[in-house]
């Protein structure tokens, strides 16, 4: 096909459209802000506050859940069980629940009547305006991220070096921390920044469990209801600004590890 | 040693079933078959990687049918190596030691003794996705000797090797054999295994066919698809009968060959291999059993000198060593007689396979 044809032409069109449609209101938003205005929020301290609230509650969150997470997903990607397909629909579901709903989901779960709420009342904890509701807000509506991405990594580890690490006398705890998981850690990397990236911007679910103490996208909500565009935007500048620094260090640091070639399983 | 009993298994469409056969101390058996024969699965359930449906696994007298893989202290070297991308050369063949726990100085003493046997000692810091298929091959051995299994399978293990370095490993497959390690090496390529095995099964469409030999193997096959194996290409559906003492065997294309004394059915197969049928320029002056005219119509190179289609109411491959090829002045077109003691007649159990 020549370089010059139409097709081509069109395709580079159209590309362009949908980055612009990305990148022109962030470039527009930053470029309405000054950068005195901008100077002014970092020194603010409740915005500072809200957005280191963001990051480790958003961090917390995923680390806590992929202790869980992780393992399901290696089940999810070796193991045939009954209603197998009705778990993987279950693990989607909270991508496609408004998250309005899921967050009056988790407040009943953790309200002093839910389950978990009762738990925690039981030795002195409220969940509700607290940093655990706000993490278990964040991991409802974003784990999927990890357990799907984690499950595509094992998958596509050779089962057959599982056996033969087995067969060369391992047992399964052992294979599983030397051999699945280093293998699969690409993935698994990705899907924790993944989590960990949908945890921080999230705002619906999270907004019903916690006004207060006030993540970052509440506090831009905040400031937008409250004081109007000129006053929210410096702090979402600010907050995204910071959010991409950890996602890109967080992508960083899952590159560096040292890439493994893997051979697809040999046929049978 | 290792003894199979009756082994059945359902995999998808795949069957092998009743599978029966005994290795014995120290033997080198190789179990030939095409790909999709079950060969690989009847490793994999000898390894433990997967259970048999029915049946019964003994190794040295214990029922391992349902033993735990990691108990079995079988070696297996898989097809593509199966060597751990994410570890080091040393990492590999270190692995079994970390599981057992052995101490760091050990570990080291013995990769690296297992290392210099293999000729890979250079290799032991790298690692392994830029190695060639020959020391992948020997990474994979090393990795699996260092836990001195008390079987060693070997899942077509010169599959992937350059043909230069399949000598190579044969040897250091011979030396372990000698050693006294009991070997089942899995292949589909019969010169493999005429050079490797003391005892050859031979598996088809999930059943071992025959058992033998190599000697037994190749020179009585069972039937039909073994014969093709040992690379016999002449054969002949006939119809037995009796003249007076001796035997004759008719073909479809109304040829007879005298047989030797015995007993035949009344219709099977009989094969002639190539190399036991001679060819002459001119009719031979005394019987040797069985002799034919015949057309060349083709001639073609092959391992021994020429290979030579003769067309003598049946169509015959015969081998010649290129001396006699140059000696006779034949060619594609010249009158020939073919000759084959009646011994060379080898009539078919089966048949139809």
């Amino acid at each position: 096909m020549s370089r010059n044809s139409p097709f081509n032409w069109i395709l580079l069109i159209l590309s362009s459209l949908v980055l612009l449609f990305i990148l022109a209101p962030l470039a527009g938003m930053f470029l309405h802000t000054g950068g005195s205005e901008l100077l002014e929020t970092v020194n603010d301290q409740e915005v500072r506050a809200s957005i280191w609230l963001t990051i480790w509650v958003a961090f917390a969150a995923t680390f806590f859940f992929a202790i869980g997470a992780i393992p399901l997903a290696w089940l999810l990607a070796r193991k045939e069980f009954p209603m197998k397909n009705v778990v993987q629909g279950i693990i989607d579901l909270p991508v496609v629940l408004p998250h309005t709903a899921a967050g009056i989901a988790v407040l009943g779960f953790i309200s002093r009547d839910g389950l978990l709420g009762k738990a925690a009342n039981s030795v002195g904890l409220t969940l509700i305006n607290n940093p655990g509701g706000i993490a278990l807000a964040m991991a409802f509506v974003s784990i999927p991220f990890l357990i799907n991405a984690a499950r595509d990594g094992f998958t596509a580890v050779p089962e057959r070096l599982e056996k033969a690490a087995l067969s060369l006398g391992a047992s399964r705890t052992r294979v599983f921390f030397t051999i699945s998981l280093p293998l699969a850690w690409r993935s698994i990397m990705t899907g924790f920044v993944m989590m960990f990236a949908r945890g921080m911007s999230e705002f619906g679910a999270v907004v019903i469990v916690a006004y207060h103490p006030m993540v970052a996208p509440v506090l831009i909500y905040e400031r937008f209801s409250s004081f109007g565009l000129k006053y929210a935007r410096p702090a979402a500048v600010l907050f995204i600004i910071v959010a991409l620094a950890v996602f890109i260090l967080l992508r960083l640091i899952s590159v560096r590890k040292k890439e493994t070639h893997i051979l697809p399983d040999a046929e049978a | 040693m290792l003894k199979l009993e009756n082994i059945s298994k359902k995999l998808g469409d795949f069957t092998l079933s009743g599978i029966s056969m005994e290795i014995r101390e120290g033997e080198y058996y190789v179990l030939l078959g095409r790909s999709g024969s079950g060969k690989t699965q009847l490793l994999e359930l000898i390894a433990g990687l997967n259970e048999a449906d029915s049946g019964k696994i003994w190794l040295d007298d214990e029922d391992i049918t349902f033993k735990k893989i990691q108990d079995r202290n079988i070696g297996l070297v898989f097809q593509d190596y199966a060597i751990f991308p994410n570890l080091t050369v040393f990492g590999n063949i270190a692995y079994s030691l970390h599981c057992r726990k052995t101490d760091k100085p050990t570990i080291k003493k013995e990769v690296t003794r297992i290392a210099k046997e293999l000729n890979i000692s250079h290799l032991l810091n790298r690692f392994t996705h830029n190695l060639s298929g020959g020391e992948l091959q020997r990474v994979a051995l090393a990795r699996t000797l260092i836990t001195s299994p008390r079987l060693l399978l070997l899942d077509e293990p010169l599959a992937s090797i350059d043909a230069s370095l399949k000598d190579d490993i044969k040897r250091t497959f011979r030396q372990l054999n000698r050693k006294g390690l009991t070997i089942i090496h899995v292949t589909h390529d019969y010169s493999e295994a005429v050079s490797l095995a003391t005892w050859i099964g031979v598996i088809h469409n999930g059943r071992v066919i025959q058992e033998g030999s190599p000697d037994d193997v190749f020179g009585k096959p069972a039937n039909r698809f073994v014969a093709r194996y040992a690379g016999i290409r002449n054969f002949f559906r006939v119809r037995f009968s009796k003249e007076g003492l001796s035997w004759k065997a008719e073909s479809d294309g109304k040829l007879a060959f005298n047989l030797t004394e015995g007993s035949y059915p009344e219709e099977g197969l009989i094969i002639i291999k190539s190399s036991a049928i001679s060819i002459y320029n001119a009719e031979l002056p005394r019987d040797t059993g069985n002799c034919f005219k015949g057309v060349v119509k083709d001639i073609s190179p092959c391992e021994q000198g020429m290979e030579l289609l003769v067309e003598a109411g049946e169509l015959f491959y015969v081998d010649v060593p290129m001396n006699d090829f140059k000696k006779l002045q034949i060619t594609d077109t010249s009158d020939v007689w073919i000759s084959f003691p009646s011994e060379a007649c080898i009539v078919l159990n089966g048949g139809s396979v």
